[in-house]
């Protein structure tokens, strides 16, 4: 070679890590625990995609431990919950709602099998006082004590529950099972005074000078009274005592026939029991049965246990004719709380008792002077403070959404609630988050499986739980799957501390990490330069 | 999957969401830091680096776009010169540089049987000179080439190659990554001529966001357009899932370059995938 000006050869320097692509991009993907549309729509805020994960991996306990941080009762939700956590589920918009239900049940039983205890709490000086021994109570109970506060617990009766006990058939709910979950939460020390009813309002003043707080979980306990009924006549027996009796073993003996007034859950569970103690069984409801408040299910059940149904009907007047009774009614169209009269549509039934199962409202009178209410509730803000410093209330006394969890709900946040006003902390700014919606979940890494058949208790079997739990999106809930980091070009998703970190330098936003997440557990955020 | 340190480095020019970037990633992590890359222009000489900075972790040699195999046969004796027999020599080489201008150096290093593993990443055109058509172009597309759609169908690569008898060819998707990894791996433990046809949808090319290309991939496999499949030997042929299972409509509709189709021109398309498809299962 005889030329003397080759070009100097360019060796190789370094890698392109030299040029920060991330000077490209408009929007930088974050990780972020969105709550699932489950858990907003669950009353007690269960962390339902956190133990669903847990389940998915056999690691029962640790499913516990999260189902018992929002609600001491698992097992008792597993068997009675409205469960309005599953028509909010995503999986409904692909395939079928996660059977939520069936498998807190399958935990909250296991739970009670094995024996599994709720760590010692610790002792505390400052002092609450609860009245109503209910699920609200019970729950506001638990969450204080597990905070270190001195709880002692009033209760007019001579056993807890409320109306798990008094209303809930034990068909429903077995009572070792509600009797296993209260003995749990009293073994963290719960000082507690059967039998001890507060009727005035001097009773309620002292206790709230005697206590640092007190949390009224009184119930709904006085029955609602139609006006056409003389509930004085021996033949006329309330549905809550009704239950009461038969729940403790003793029904009331009524004759052969008897009509049951009412559309919601306890008319139901009033005709059912009824009915398995031999009587012949009519139910009267206003609404249409498409229409009536008891959950589908439960008329499904009565319907098919034998109880006859008169739906759209209203009873006129009730009077003893001979050796029985004679209800006259008429048809009706019940809509928007509004009740019409078919005209013409007049008949009568004959019966031996008739049981009025139409609601209950809260006993206010020796409360009406000290606390401010609400219609027939008592009033509290949306933490569950009333208008008296230091007095919270919740469960059926302060709403109208008369279900279980909801007042072991409101039992929880009325707590964390007066934790807050004993440390005089400041109140968090609540702003209302949005849930994952369900095109935030990638389907790919779902395949189509269908739900668990059965109901309530169709996740007995271990097999059946894992399969049906292994359906669950994990809908806000990293399961470290490594897909974000697995589909990103440009090596911008970096393994950190056991979970991720986008590198800004290099993130071009192209949001692939987004799409290819199963879990909807990334969001892309705007960027402004 | 995941190495700890990924052959491919950040930083490298790709458009964002490139699932050929993406693929690239995953190939060499498959194949390890024993390898010696060939790299002609393309999208992937791009991702190779601007001088003196490289986007790979491995030597690549650049050749010019009608030499690849040629520069890959080459390569290969030179380090089994040097005792280094087991350094791996790859191809990593476009549509446009395979299916057209390195055609005769690809096949005739087929034909020696030459001990070399040679990727093809298929985004269907010559996208980094601004989306010309190739004849990996498929029927009907649109390119700047071919603004009104393609006339003509897909020439069909693997079955090109599988008939030159070679030990193994197969397709694979980054939709389907565990598949991918493990056709790489299985491939790199063959001696002798080994081909691997990628279809890497190119997002500007094909006209779909950013975020939309691993989807896309998996529909492509999903209608059968694009199906997982190996051939060893030239006649062992084995089917990968998942198999056809949609109506090649899902594929179409996200894609620019598929826009405006009329149902005649979509039930044609139907066809011509329902046909592949059966002539693919009368092979096995
Ligand atoms: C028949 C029936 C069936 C039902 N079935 C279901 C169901 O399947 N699912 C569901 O979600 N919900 C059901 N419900 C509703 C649910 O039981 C209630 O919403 C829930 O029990 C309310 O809980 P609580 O703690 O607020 O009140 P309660 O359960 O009524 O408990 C209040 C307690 O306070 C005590 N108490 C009241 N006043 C005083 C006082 N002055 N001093 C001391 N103690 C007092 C009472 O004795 C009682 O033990 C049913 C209700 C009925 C009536
Ligand atoms: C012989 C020759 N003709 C044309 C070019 C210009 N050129 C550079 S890259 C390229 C496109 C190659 O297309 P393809 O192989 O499909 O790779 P892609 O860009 O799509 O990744 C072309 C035509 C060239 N470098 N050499
Ligand atoms: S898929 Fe799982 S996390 Fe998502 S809403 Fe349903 S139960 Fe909740
Ligand atoms: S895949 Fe990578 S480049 Fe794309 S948005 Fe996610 S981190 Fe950024
Ligand atoms: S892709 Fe997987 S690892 Fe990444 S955030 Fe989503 S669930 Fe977590
Ligand atoms: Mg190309």
């Amino acid at each position: 070679m005889n030329s003397p000006a080759l070009p100097p050869t360019t060796w190789t320097t370094g890698t392109t890590e030299a040029i920060k692509t991330g000077t490209w991009r408009a929007a930088l993907p974050a990780y972020r625990k969105t709550p699932s549309p489950c858990q907003l729509a669950c009353p007690v805020n269960g962390d339902i995609a956190h133990w669903m994960q847990q389940a998915k991996a056999g690691d029962w306990h640790g499913a516990w431990t999260t189902l018992v941080e929002h609600n001491p009762f698992p097992a008792v939700a597993g068997r009675v919950c409205h469960h309005p956590c599953e028509p909010a589920c995503n999986r409904a918009g692909y395939d079928s709602a996660l059977a939520i239900c069936a498998l807190e049940r399958h935990i909250g039983e296991r739970a009670l099998a094995a024996g599994w205890r709720y760590p010692q709490a610790p002792a505390g000086a400052r002092h609450v006082a609860i009245v109503g021994g209910g699920p609200s109570g019970l729950s506001a109970a638990y969450q204080l004590r597990r905070r270190g506060y001195a709880v002692t617990l009033f209760e007019a009766q001579r056993q807890l529950g409320g109306l798990l006990r008094d209303g809930i058939p034990p068909y429903r709910l077995p009572r070792e099972v509600l009797d296993g979950e209260i003995e749990r939460i009293l073994a963290l020390g719960v000082d507690v005074r059967l039998g001890v009813a507060f009727t005035t309002e001097a009773q309620f003043a002292r206790l709230r000078e005697t206590f640092d707080a007190v949390y009224l979980a009184l119930g709904a306990r006085a029955p609602k009274h139609l006006a056409q009924l003389d509930y004085a006549q021996p033949w006329v027996v309330d549905g809550a005592a009704f239950l009461a009796q038969a729940n403790a073993g003793k029904t009331p003996a009524l004759g052969k026939r008897v009509v049951v007034i009412g559309g919601g859950s306890a008319a139901m569970d009033v005709a059912r029991t009824a009915r398995r103690a031999g009587h012949e069984v009519v139910v009267v409801s206003l609404e249409a049965e498409a229409q009536m408040p008891a959950q589908r299910e439960e008329v499904l059940e009565a319907k098919d246990e034998g109880v006859r149904l008169l739906d759209g009907a209203m009873l006129r007047s009730a009077a003893r004719a001979g050796a029985r009774v004679r209800l006259d009614c008429v048809r009706v169209k019940f809509h928007d709380g509004q009740v019409d009269v078919v005209p013409g549509i007049a008949f009568c039934l004959h019966a031996d008792a008739v049981i009025p199962a139409i609601g209950q409202d809260p006993q206010l009178a020796p409360l009406r002077a000290l606390l401010r209410a609400a219609g027939t509730l008592l009033w509290t803000d949306a933490h569950g403070a009333t208008s008296s410093e230091g007095v919270f209330a919740g469960g059926d006394a302060a709403s109208l959404q008369r279900f279980v969890t909801q007042a072991i709900g409101m039992g929880k946040r009325a707590a964390l609630e007066i934790d807050r006003w004993m440390r005089r902390e400041q109140a968090a700014a609540a702003a209302l988050p949005l849930p994952v919606p369900f095109g935030a979940i990638n389907t790919f890494y779902h395949p189509g499986a269908p739900r668990i058949a059965g109901g309530r208790e169709a996740a007995e079997d271990v097999a059946q739980a894992l399969a049906e739990a292994a359906r669950c999106f994990s809908c806000g809930e990293c399961t470290f799957c490594d897909n974000c980091f697995d589909y990103c070009p440009d090596m911008a998703v970096r393994r950190v501390n056991g979970g991720y970190a986008i590198a800004g330098d290099y993130c071009k936003g192209c949001g692939l990490c987004v799409r290819e997440c199963p879990t909807g557990s990334i969001v892309m955020q705007e960027e402004l330069r | 999957m995941g190495l700890m340190t990924d052959l491919l480095c950040s930083g490298h020019a790709a458009c964002p969401g490139c699932v050929e970037a993406l693929s690239l990633r995953h190939v060499l992590g498959a194949l390890g830091p024993d390898t010696v890359a060939v790299i002609p222009p393309s999208c992937l000489a791009i991702m190779a680096g601007p001088q003196p900075l490289s986007g790979l972790r491995i030597p690549v040699y650049q050749p010019a776009l009608a030499t690849s195999a040629a520069s890959a046969s080459g390569l290969r004796r030179a380090l089994d010169a040097l005792g280094k027999k087991d350094t791996q020599v790859v191809v990593f080489a476009g549509d446009g540089g395979t299916y057209d201008i390195g055609f005769q150096a690809l096949s005739s290093a087929a034909e020696r049987n030459e001990n070399i593993l040679y990727v093809c990443f298929d985004n269907e055109g010559y996208m980094n000179t601004g989306a010309q058509k190739s004849s990996s172009t498929p029927h009907f597309a649109r390119t700047g080439s071919t603004p009104a759609g393609k006339p003509t169908r897909k020439k069909n690569l693997t079955a090109i190659m599988a008939a030159h008898e070679i030990p193994y060819a197969a397709t694979a998707s980054s939709g389907f990554l565990p598949d991918l990894l493990r056709k790489v791996e299985k491939a790199r433990a063959i001696r002798g001529m080994r081909l691997i046809t990628l279809l890497v949808p190119c997002l500007d090319g094909w006209g779909v966001p950013e975020d939309q290309g691993i989807a896309l991939a998996r529909l492509a496999v999903q209608t059968g357009v694009f199906p997982l499949y190996e051939v060893e030997d030239g006649y062992r042929f084995t089917l990968n899932e998942p198999h056809k299972s949609r109506p090649v409509r899902d594929y179409l509709e996200g894609q620019r370059r598929y826009r405006e189709l009329d149902e005649g021109v979509v039930a044609t398309l139907q066809r011509e995938v329902d046909e592949g498809w059966a002539r693919l299962l009368a092979r096995l």
